[in-house]
């Protein structure tokens, strides 16, 4: 991992500098099918009716191969997929990665073991699996059984059900002379020479730890720990889907185990790695991505010439429109100017009037009093400005020259039909025109004002700067705080109990009951509603969703933008990095760094979708065999389980320093990057400091116990361990031989 | 089903299965009438709910013989197995005393055996870890991110990092909550 401090220099901004794109990409593994596997017969006529069958039952893969083989000559996973094809009429029957072949086949296939336990739950797939072996092995049967000793290996403290069960396949249907079972991880051990030690097992379904003096296991002190490489990738599986509830691909189960032991590594010092793994700084080499298989979807490309008459279409339209609006707006301008000249004027006519009068004419306009009047005619002036700044603000100034309307003084009855025609239209423009002049004078009169605040303004910077800052500040802290609490309603009216909701709720509860507890003692019916405008505000509580506040927010974002800048502009410790978007831009975000790395992340691009970002996964994963409680188990991890052995249960035994010597790693899961280093500055920190202390890791962690077994039973001395086919019916079904790599017998 | 890698395609893919199907293969050395016991697809649970039952009823049957029954006093166990006791009755046992005479010696027989095997017998479920004591498995992690935890939310009860994890989480909805919380297994279990 090679990462640059350069790029640690963040842009002045304090966003962080954006990362070049990722230099490696990885994809999901294909289904791991091996091919035709072929009959190799080779060994069976090599083979004596003493050498044995050697079996590794392993959950991750059975490997079966002769007591004289340096390799196991079969290698299969224990599925077995057994369906019958109603359309061939047919029965099929694979096993092993043949499963992966076939798409029903794989539909069908079960394993033998039960999920995250070593012990065989399925044992139609267990005779399976064994006719597969004994096929691919070219064991000729014609005597009807396989005549041949069978090496097994089995769980430590295997069950008594279990053995029996597999006793019974072997003996009675199959057929076998003799069986001897012994424990994988101490076929390991025994295969690299240990003699005295303690081994560590972590393969597939499960972690054992057993310590070994002069050869014998001390069973009564070996530990489980039920986790392995399984569950590491169950875990993945389930965190992935967590961390990516919409992702539209699949990872299946195979595959994850291809991530688990591709990506992750076992962290040296988890508590602070953990802690910066999300760091901005080499975050590129930290976050692996995974693509998965997308299609692209398609964009129908458009060519020059027609991109550019849709264009002009779009644009004439927009014209269109905007003349038609223009024109709407200005007959309602001008229907509200006419309305307030004649308010006015009302306004004016009531002076001198006597009480009565004024009261009758008010009436006839539905006036309750005089202040009604004024303050219509206040907001009609508003609007009209408002409407007028608008509408000035599109409206080119066109008309440079005055117009003439001569016929406007022209009394009427001079006129002919033509004339009058004419007139009506020469009213109409001028009205317009007057409008326009009006509007003008208004933005003028607008701008002057605004430039007058602004003066204003400006002067007392000049004058009293802090406490324009401090002003400034606290307009903007408002802003914010206005969009937060917008933000945090708009996710309480989500929840049904919140208490936005709650009051929510009330208020439509009380607008539609018709509540006569209240005598009204004055007056009739009339509850006042509306006669303050701010009991409108109801309607707006009760309503829910974005209907009227996306006005609003964007007025927000802009008055923020606004008061920013002029803050960037004066106050010196305002910089770039306190802007609300430097606050809030993605490349600071850690759920971004989490969910997508240091890269963009793109909502619209399939690409991006079927992107899985493996950061914090690649540590957190492994850990578990370390930390079990962060998976939810509630076990203890693998050291504290080898340091309560070696310091607590064999505290006085005379092999302790010679164990302590050994420690003795194989089993698939132990092949993390880091395990052994970490594993030993665990264990120097619980040790005594002067304590010596060996770990070794096994040739081959995943083949060693096979070859364990097929050494040992190569041996003459083990012929003892075997049992046969009479002390099976003798001495019952689940009876083994003890021997010194074998379970004990209960 | 169409073929699911691309070791084949569909013109060779029946071709293929016909070469990997091990269902027509000629198995000679199976037991040709064997049939398997009904029901031997057993879960751990159930393997171990049985198991133990039945060491509790040989249990049962031993404390019968051993304890309700008190020990006659020609028996080795009274007497240390040393000396023989005088008894002047030894031609005429009853058919009662017999039987007691034998429980008794199957329970000598079984203490010896488990006397010399020293200590518990070593069984699939003794010997898993015990739960840690180690300060360390006290440790908190996020459940969303990993990191460290110093925070939980009391309503979700989910640990998290900092205040952006928060406002993440109060965003997630019941099932994804509860997700969660089963990955580290502190969800609830409805039974």
């Amino acid at each position: 991992m090679v990462h640059s401090t350069a790029d640690e220099s963040s842009l002045p901004s304090g966003r962080n500098s954006p990362k070049p794109q990722p230099a490696r990409i990885w994809s999901l593994s294909e289904p791991p099918f091996e091919g035709v596997r072929p009959v190799d017969s080779q060994g069976y006529r090599q083979s004596t009716p003493d050498t044995a069958i050697v079996i590794d039952n392993g959950s991750s893969a059975v490997r079966a191969g002769w007591s004289f083989d340096q390799n196991p000559r079969v290698s299969l996973p224990p599925l077995m997929a057994r369906y019958r094809d109603r359309k061939l009429n047919r029965t099929f029957m694979f096993c092993g990665s043949d499963i992966y072949a076939d798409g029903t086949a794989r539909g069908q296939a079960k394993n033998a073991y039960e999920p995250g336990s070593n012990i065989v739950n399925n044992w139609d797939v267990i005779e399976g699996v064994l006719d597969y072996v004994f096929i691919k092995l070219g064991i000729d049967g014609s005597a009807g059984r396989i005549d041949r000793p069978v090496v097994m290996t089995e769980p430590v403290a295997n069950l008594g059900y279990a053995r029996k069960t597999m006793s019974e396949i072997l003996f009675e249907l199959y057929g076998a002379p003799s069986v001897a079972y012994g424990i994988d991880s101490l076929f390991s051990y025994s295969y690299n020479g240990g003699r005295n030690g303690l081994v560590i097992s972590s393969s597939y379904m499960s972690t054992h730890v057993i310590p070994v003096a002069e050869r014998k296991p001390m069973l009564s002190h070996a530990t489980r720990l039920n986790w392995g490489r399984f569950q590491s990738a169950e875990y993945l599986q389930r965190l992935l889907r967590l961390k990516y509830p919409s992702f539209p691909g699949k990872i299946s189960d195979t595959q994850a185990e291809d991530l688990v032991r591709e990506h992750c590594y076992i962290s040296q010092d988890y508590e602070s790695e953990i802690n910066k793994y999300l760091d901005w700084t080499g975050l590129e080499d930290r976050d692996h991505v995974i693509q998965c298989p997308f299609t692209e979807q398609v964009v129908v490309q458009k060519s020059e010439e027609e991109l550019a008459r849709a264009a002009e279409k779009r644009k004439e339209g927009g014209r269109r429109l905007q003349e038609q609006a223009a024109k709407m707006r200005l007959e309602k301008l001008i229907r509200k100017e006419q309305e307030l000249e004649y308010y006015k004027s009302l306004q004016e006519g009531l002076v001198d009037l006597p009480k009565k009068e004024v009261k009758r004419r008010l009436d006839a306009d539905d006036f309750d009093d005089e202040g009604q009047l004024d303050r219509r005619i206040k907001d009609m002036e508003k609007s009209i400005r408002k409407a007028r700044n608008k509408d000035v603000g599109d409206a080119v100034e066109e008309e440079i020259e005055t117009p003439t309307f001569p016929l406007l003084d022209v009394p009427d009855e001079q006129l002919d039909e033509e004339g009058l025609r004419q007139k009506r239209g020469q009213r109409l423009m001028k009205s317009n025109y007057d409008a326009r002049a009006r509007a003008k004078a208004e933005k003028e009169r607008e701008k002057a004002r605004v430039a007058e605040e602004e003066r204003l303004d400006n002067e007392r910077r000049e004058t009293d700067l802090s406490g324009w800052v401090e002003e400034r500040r606290i307009a903007r802290q408002a802003i914010i705080q206005k969009i937060k609490d917008r933000e945090r309603l708009k996710a309480d009216l989500g929840n049904r109990k919140s208490l936005a909701n709650q009051s929510r709720m009330k208020a439509i509860a009380n607008l539609a009951s018709d509540d006569k507890t209240k005598k009204r003692r004055r007056g009739g019916d009339d509850d006042n509603f509306g006669a303050d405008d701010a009991d409108w505000g109801v309607y707006r509580t009760i309503a829910t969703g974005e209907q009227s506040d996306e006005e609003e927010e964007e007025d927000l974002s802009a008055n923020l933008k606004n008061i920013e800048a002029q803050l960037l502009k004066h106050d010196p410790n305002f910089t770039e990095q306190s802007t609300r978007e430097a606050q809030t831009d993605w490349t600071k975000s850690l759920m971004h760094a989490f969910l997508h790395g240091p890269w963009p992340f793109d909502p619209e691009s399939q690409r991006d979708l079927h992107q899985v970002h493996l950061n914090v996964e690649r540590i957190r994963v492994p850990e578990v065999v370390f930390q079990p409680s962060i998976a939810g188990i509630d076990q203890a991890g693998i050291v504290e389980i080898a340091a309560g052995i070696l310091t607590e249960r064999l505290a006085d035994s005379p092999h302790r320093s010679e164990i302590l010597k050994d420690i003795f790693l194989t089993g698939g899961n132990t092949l993390f990057r880091g395990f052994e280093d970490r594993l030993r500055s665990e264990l120097r920190a619980v040790l005594p400091a002067d304590s010596p202390l060996g770990i070794r890791r096994a040739n081959h962690p995943g083949l060693d116990a096979w070859k364990g077994a097929a050494w040992w039973s190569s041996q003459p001395a083990s012929r003892d361990a075997f049992i046969t086919r009479a002390d099976f019916e003798e001495k019952g079904h689940d009876y083994i031989k003890e021997h010194d790599l074998g379970n004990s017998y209960t | 089903m169409a073929p699911i890698t691309q070791a084949s395609d569909d013109s060779n893919h029946q071709a293929l299965l016909d070469k990997l199907d091990i269902y027509a293969v000629r198995k000679p050395w199976r037991t040709p009438h064997w049939k398997p016991p009904q029901r031997r697809n057993k879960n751990v649970k159930q393997i171990i709910a049985e198991a133990s039952r039945k060491e509790a009823s040989v249990m049962a049957t031993q404390n019968n013989s051993g304890t309700s029954t008190p020990l006659p006093a020609y028996s080795s166990m009274a007497t240390g197995g040393l000396a023989t006791p005088v008894n002047g009755a030894d031609g005429n046992l009853s058919i009662a005393q017999a039987a007691q005479n034998l429980s008794t010696l199957v329970l000598e027989k079984n203490l010896r055996s488990s006397g010399a095997s020293g200590g518990p017998a070593v069984t699939y479920t003794n010997i898993e870890s015990a739960p840690s004591l180690h300060p360390s498995s006290q440790k908190r992690y996020c459940d969303i991110t990993g990191l460290s935890a110093p925070y939980t939310d009391p309503k979700s009860r989910l640990r998290y990092h900092d205040k952006e994890v928060f406002a993440a989480i109060r965003t997630l909805g019941q099932a994804a909550t509860e997700g969660y919380l089963a990955a580290r297994g502190a969800h609830t279990v409805l039974k």
